[in-house]
């Protein structure tokens, strides 16, 4: 079964599943972020900790963001191979610092943005070989 | 690299080993169907299908078992550091689409994979 062909409606899919996945975690982040560094020694501060974060609203709004994440990543599976769909999925790796340099105010080094642009390399070349004929290694 | 950094590194290892086997539960259950083609309401009947399929389910619970761990790594870290090095659910995809789902993996996907290795590898020193 070769499913393998990239459409636009698929990158469309892809796209938006970036955007999602972007707000998803600055979501998931704030509501981290009322707990920093909270001292998990036992089962107990762990629950204590995760009823902490789960109260917080921004949880939630992650949550549904991820729920309609799946509808799409459902789709897409359904469509092309995992190992193609996972690394074109990923210009989150540019959003995601970007995001957390503006909204969160982290510093983001230089060598922070080497790091990401290699990453990106990575995911580039993973991506290309999308569209050809593979030797099984 | 500072102590805390090897410590944050060892639970996103968690969460992606988590991801992937969600992932895997997931793909496999999709698999399992016939592909939707088309508009909407068949894409919606070929969900409410899936999530009838116990793998799916098993697939779910390893999310949120994975999104316990990630909102404590967040709790500790940069997003942009965590994020970034959550891209080592890369390297566990591809070995497990290669010999769990049986997917090819060409030369060119394993040399973007040693890219991400590298850049994983810089912004842990960042």
């Amino acid at each position: 079964m070769l499913k393998k062909k990239l459409t636009l409606k698929i990158i469309l899919f892809l796209v938006f599943s970036d955007v999602l996945e972007t707000l998803i975690h600055l979501c998931f982040k704030k509501s981290a972020m009322a707990h920093d560094y909270f001292d998990v020694n036992n089962l107990a501060d762990g629950v204590t900790f995760l009823s902490g974060v789960f109260s917080s609203p921004f949880l939630w709004l992650g949550l549904f963001l991820v729920l309609l994440t799946f509808v799409a990543w459902s789709t897409i599976l359904s469509k092309i191979d995992l190992s193609v769909a996972v690394p074109i999925a990923s210009f989150s790796y540019i959003l995601i610092p970007l995001t957390s340099a503006i909204f969160l105010h982290e510093s983001v080094s230089l060598l922070r943005w080497v790091g990401v642009f290699f990453i990106l390399i990575g995911v580039v070349f993973v991506s290309l070989s999308s569209g050809e004929k593979e030797g099984v290694l | 690299m500072k102590e805390g950094v090897i410590f944050t590194l060892f639970l996103i290892f968690l969460t992606s080993v988590c991801d992937t086997v969600n992932q895997l539960f997931l793909k496999s259950a999709i698999n399992s169907l016939p592909a939707p083609s088309g508009n909407i309401l068949k894409i919606v009947k070929f969900i409410l299908k899936l999530i009838l399929i116990p793998r799916v389910w098993i697939s779910l619970l390893f999310s949120i078992t994975s999104l316990c761990i990630w909102l404590f790594v967040l709790s500790r870290a940069d997003l942009s550091f965590a994020f970034s090095a959550d891209s080592m659910h890369y390297i566990l995809i591809a070995i497990a689409s290669r010999f769990i789902l049986k997917e090819r993996v060409s030369f060119k996907r394993w040399l973007g994979i040693v890219f991400v290795v590298i850049g994983i590898v810089i912004i842990s020193f960042s």
